[in-house]
């Protein structure tokens, strides 16, 4: 497991508050970890917190999955180093 | 003769209420600004000119050009008025030669003969022009900030309904209702309903309750007030000095306030010595402070810094599309941008929230971003068969990239 995505796990887990075992790459936010409309807007600010990155807001909501944001925050952290 | 309303650099120190207006459009008594320039100006030709980002809207709203050089040109000169004038219901005498009328180091007006307008002028030409001209001071009313507005709005409404000259129950009164005090003092314009158990009081002033508009059981309004067209008062405490544009749902206990239009605050909780834009949806028990608890000035934010007011009764300063949370709390002093979304949190929020910012868990947030905000506000405006204009949207895009710096200032601040 890369470490973005290990990161992107624990920020889902202490967020959303779920069992580890629970959160895999296929995981939904809100179908499978049960994340509300205001849990995926403070998840997005605990993503940018985490990677110290900016993600722009309507881009932020097509990520509804774990392994989305692992793609996501790849790029935008790929984008910010070059 | 032709008369030009225009923007002095000053429009922005009344951000938030005039991202999405000018300035002129803000309402103060039973009237907006612009009501008065016309009702002043009844014989004239009125033109404007405002911040370039407003022009399209105004256009399509106005139905003529507007920050255009050559209407202005002809044989007759012209009058350049500032939209921030309170204008009395005094008059107003076009000097008989050029002059400029001055309220301390601001233009009132400026008054220039048609050989001075040339194709390549503009606002700001003109006004070099203007500068150059006999000076007259003249006391006047400026809408320096928002709490001006708040500030002059009881003593506006009595003066406009003497000057209106209508009064009397038009529309309908249950007989169980009440006016207390003298019945001079109250208009019910034709189609206005005042249900049953409703107290009108008019031993502060006027109470003015305009057409289409239904006042349930249970409410007492206090005058000078004036309540708008087609709105409603749901059992309400409405305080002296209140002003409500049209299509606004209003409880709870309201003061000294005004609320540009189509605007809800249904249910209980206090708005105070406020400003509250368009489309705001205040969520129940929703309530600001208007005075500190040592009774010291407020201070507000705008342009950038912390100012002193100077005031020991300021309440909040609300953009147009806002939303707050059941049970959100407002300090004493609070300036909320526009398209905001504010979750309370069972203490006091920050002062300031910049525009499309979101509060949410006692922290700043970026929302969901323009879109979203756009669909909302669509969404809110159909349910009352208004739609928003395609000009509307384009100012709306430009208010959320020009207000991007500090909405991620803030969101970064919070964040610690």
């Amino acid at each position: 497991m890369d470490n973005v995505t290990e990161r992107v796990k624990a920020v889902v887990v202490r967020q959303l508050k779920v069992d580890p075992a629970k959160v895999t790459e296929e995981s939904d936010f809100v179908k499978n970890l049960g994340a509300e409309s205001i849990q995926s807007l403070e998840l997005i600010a605990a993503f940018e917190e985490e990677f110290d990155i900016e993600m722009d807001e309507e881009a932020s909501l097509q990520v509804k999955t774990v392994g989305n944001a692992v793609k996501f925050i790849s790029q935008v952290l790929k984008e910010q180093k070059s | 003769m032709k008369v030009l309303i225009f923007e002095d650099e000053k429009a922005k120190h009344l951000y938030p209420l005039t991202y999405l207006r000018p300035v002129w459009e803000l309402r103060c008594g039973i009237s907006t600004l612009l009501d008065k320039f016309k009702r002043t100006f009844s014989d004239d030709e009125l033109y404007f000119w405002t911040r370039p980002e407003i022009v399209p809207l105004l256009k399509r709203k106005y139905g003529k050009p507007v920050n255009e050089i050559k209407i202005l040109m002809g044989k007759e000169g012209l009058i350049l008025v500032n939209g921030r004038w309170l204008l009395g219901t005094d008059g107003f005498a076009i000097p008989a030669k050029e002059e400029q009328g001055v309220c301390g180091e601001t233009v009132l007006y400026g008054y220039l003969a048609s050989e001075k307008i040339q194709s390549d002028d503009n606002l700001e030409s003109l006004l070099d022009k203007v500068a150059s001209l006999p000076k007259k001071e003249v006391p006047a009313k400026l809408i320096n900030y928002p709490w001006d507005l708040v500030k002059y709005n009881s003593e506006t409404i009595k003066e406009e309904f003497k000057s209106l000259g209508r009064k009397g129950i038009e529309g309908k009164m249950a007989p169980e209702s009440v006016i207390y005090g003298s019945k001079e003092e109250v208009w019910v314009a034709s189609g206005a309903e005042v249900h049953p158990m409703v107290v009108l009081d008019t031993h502060g002033g006027p109470v003015i309750i305009a057409e289409g508009t239904k006042v349930f059981p249970f409410t007492r309004i206090e005058g000078p007030s004036y309540i708008g067209p087609d709105c409603q008062i749901v059992g309400g405490k409405i305080r002296e000095g209140c002003s409500f544009g049209p299509g606004c749902r209003v409880g709870g206990e309201v003061e000294e306030s005004i609320i540009q239009g189509h605007s809800n605050k249904y249910h209980d909780g206090f708005l105070g010595h406020a400003y509250v834009g368009e489309w705001v949806n205040l969520g129940a028990l929703t309530t600001n402070s208007d005075l500190k608890n040592n009774y010291s000035t407020v201070t507000v934010y705008g342009n950038g810094t912390l100012q002193d007011t100077g005031e020991m009764k300021i309440g909040a300063f609300i953009g147009d599309h806002t939303k707050t949370s059941i049970g959100t709390i407002l300090n004493t002093g609070t300036v909320i941008g526009i398209m905001c979304n504010v979750v309370g949190v069972g203490h006091l929020l920050p002062k300031y929230l910049p525009s499309f910012a979101w509060f949410l868990e006692g922290k700043v947030m970026k929302g969901f971003g323009l879109q979203s905000q756009i669909e909302t506000a669509i969404t809110a405006m159909s349910r009352r068969k208004v739609y928003l204009l395609p000009e509307e949207k384009d100012l709306i895009a430009y208010v959320y990239e020009t207000t991007k710096g500090e909405r991620l200032e803030a969101v970064r601040k919070s964040r610690g």
